[in-house]
């Protein structure tokens, strides 16, 4: 046989990972180390929602609305109470408005916390990620004081919130925001913003260049770590935001350059805690005294929107990007006669999925993990011989190995070791 | 260009079209534009959005069962870069018996998924889409068989009842 021998392999990744929300399959066909093609399946976790919401009445959707999404659980019921506002012309009251940006603001910090740390993770640091979800348990203490649960704190009603802001949980935010500024922000800057190993393997790892971004749409850090000045708070005018002053965050800002890789996108995040942090104060400083709910009665805002119609649209920068949530009404109805929503890693996973061409295996679980929707969903990878049908089956370990591997060429002194985070996969010992 | 700008350069290049905006009770309040148009003028409206601003971010598609017909809404942001972004719904509507759209994947790459997701949940097809792959729904489950339409080809009470593996139940008496 004269001439290069061509065959490509395909390297299915995913679908299942326990430890993060949302299970998904890339289907990579590499060439030697070279990706050249990513094909996303999604559906492992379709639970109906929309089909399910055929048959609740407005108030028991925003329940099932906060339980779409562990980490976005407020954004989720956030949005989808702004699509009803609009849609039945409420007006929610401003002391409520500023409880949202609150909540909403803690939860982006403790997203971003977990993302860190993931990224730490998925690159050999198990160090940052152990110091970053320790970090993080501060702010989930506060929501769990705030609404009761860590996760799901059903802050939001329909017209205003639930829950009101008391003193002891002024204190309690102000002792955890002094806390992050002096003891857990440096480090975790020392480590995004100067280590000089994570810069060399975060550095043009997952490059999503600024056109791509725009045209397929990325969302949140996604974007901006592009340089895709936009961020539905600051373009939409939302709520109350305006007046705290919320800007869009690009890397820009802190290092003076954007390229649009794995670094950027940590840049963003760690830039976003900083800005969540100041948003909190200057909300706790402004937010007047009044009442939290347009009507106070369940039952008597039920009737409300049995009568109300039209169709109104709800947009929030969820920690991830832009969600937006859509409601129409049919009059007499209790509940909406079409809700449909989307989430921000529906396209930013095409986007990293179109970026991903041309890069190294290596790279895949920290690009990934830098989008923010699972790391390394991979509790196990099959490799596949596209010509003699050889089936060798990698483990989130292996992969995970793999990453490490290229960490140590580039800082030997690393020593992470390849652990599965969390619970882990029960079938990944089988295999 | 703001919203009045907008309506303006839209209504007079499709005048036939349905234009209203809405406004919402926010602080500060955030106006949306409406726009009803024909499916066969929708593509050419799609384009024209296009050139009104090359950097329109495409955000969901919205289908829906009408009864006879089915609607479909995209939603879009445009002119980000300026500050306060315009949000522009863009609607139209088929018939049942011919449910076809124009795709857009042609002027907006990002509406690929979007376009595949109605295709299985609504049954409402895209003309030269170019991956007319499944993306939500197991590659077993029955064909012609739309989970959000309310009519006979929506999912069915037998299909609900044996919730673990509905269609293989259902289908295995055949």
């Amino acid at each position: 046989m004269t001439g290069k021998l061509e065959y490509w392999v395909k390297v299915p990744v995913g679908p299942i990972h326990p430890a993060l929300e949302e299970p998904e399959k890339f289907i990579i066909t590499i060439d030697g180390e070279r990706i050249i093609n990513v094909d996303v399946k999604l559906g492992y976790n379709l639970r109906g929602i929309e089909w399910i919401a055929m048959r609740r009445n407005y108030i028991q959707i925003l329940y099932l609305a906060e339980r779409m999404c562990g980490i976005c659980s407020f954004s989720h019921n956030h949005t989808y109470s702004r699509a009803v506002e609009e849609m039945a012309g409420i007006e929610v009251p401003e002391r409520a408005e500023y409880i949202r940006v609150i909540v909403g603001e803690l939860e982006r910090i403790h997203s971003h916390l977990l993302n860190l740390g993931v990224v730490g993770h998925a690159i050999g640091y198990d160090t940052v990620l152990h110091l970053s979800w320790l970090a993080r348990e501060r702010v989930m203490d506060i929501l769990e004081a705030m609404g009761g649960n860590r996760v799901n704190y059903a802050v939001n009603m329909i017209g205003g919130v639930r829950r009101d802001i008391e003193e002891k949980h002024v204190r309690a935010i102000t002792d955890m925001i002094e806390y992050y500024r002096e003891e857990v922000m440096p480090k975790i800057e020392e480590v995004f913003l100067y280590d000089p190993t994570v810069e060399a393997r975060l550095r043009d790892s997952g490059v999503i260049p600024k056109r791509i971004a725009v045209e397929y749409s990325a969302q949140g850090p996604t974007a901006r770590g592009s340089g895709v000045k936009k961020d539905v708070r600051y373009n939409e005018r939302l709520g109350v935001y305006p007046d705290l002053g919320v800007k869009p965050i690009t890397p820009k800002e802190f290092t003076g350059i954007v390229k649009g890789d794995v670094f950027d996108r940590m840049v963003v995040r760690v830039g976003e805690v900083w800005q969540s942090m100041e948003l909190i104060e200057r909300a706790i400083d402004q937010m007047p005294e009044g009442k939290i709910k347009a009507v106070p009665k369940d039952n008597a805002l039920l009737f409300q929107l049995k009568k109300a119609e039209g169709e109104g649209i709800g947009r929030y920068e969820a920690p991830r990007g832009e969600l937006i949530h859509y409601v129409m009404a049919e009059k007499g109805r209790d509940g909406p006669a079409r809700w449909k929503m989307r989430e921000p890693t529906f396209p930013n996973l095409f986007a990293i999925a179109r970026a991903l061409v041309g890069e190294q295996v290596a790279d895949v679980p920290v690009a990934i993990a830098s989008i923010d929707p699972c790391l390394s969903c991979t509790d196990r990878v099959a490799v596949v011989d596209a010509n003699t049908g050889k089936k060798t089956v990698l483990t989130e370990k292996d992969l995970l190995k793999l990453s490490i591997e290229k960490t140590k060429d580039l800082n030997p002194k690393i020593r992470g070791k390849p652990e599965v985070v969390g619970i882990g996969c029960p079938r990944g010992d089988v295999l | 260009m703001n919203v009045e700008e907008f309506v303006k350069a839209f209504g007079g290049r499709f005048p036939e079209a349905e234009v209203r905006v809405s406004e919402n009770k926010q602080p500060h309040p955030k106006r949306r534009v409406w726009v009803e148009i024909d499916r066969e003028k929708f593509h050419d409206a799609m384009k024209f959005i296009k050139e009104l601003d090359p950097k329109a971010q495409f955000s969901i598609i919205i289908a829906r069962d009408a009864g006879e017909t089915l609607e479909a809404k995209y939603h879009m942001e445009l002119f980000w870069e300026e500050g306060e972004s315009l949000s522009l719904v863009i609607g139209t509507s088929v018939p049942k018996e011919n449910p076809k759209l124009p795709t857009v994947t042609d002027v907006f790459p990002s509406a690929l998924p979007y376009e595949r997701e109605v295709q299985e949940f609504l049954g409402l097809f895209f003309d030269g889409i170019p991956d007319p792959r499944r993306l939500f729904l197991p590659d077993d489950f029955p064909e012609g068989v739309y989970p959000l339409r309310l009519d006979d080809t929506g999912i069915k009470p037998e299909m609900v009842k044996n919730a673990g593996h509905p269609y293989r139940i259902g289908g295995a008496k055949k």
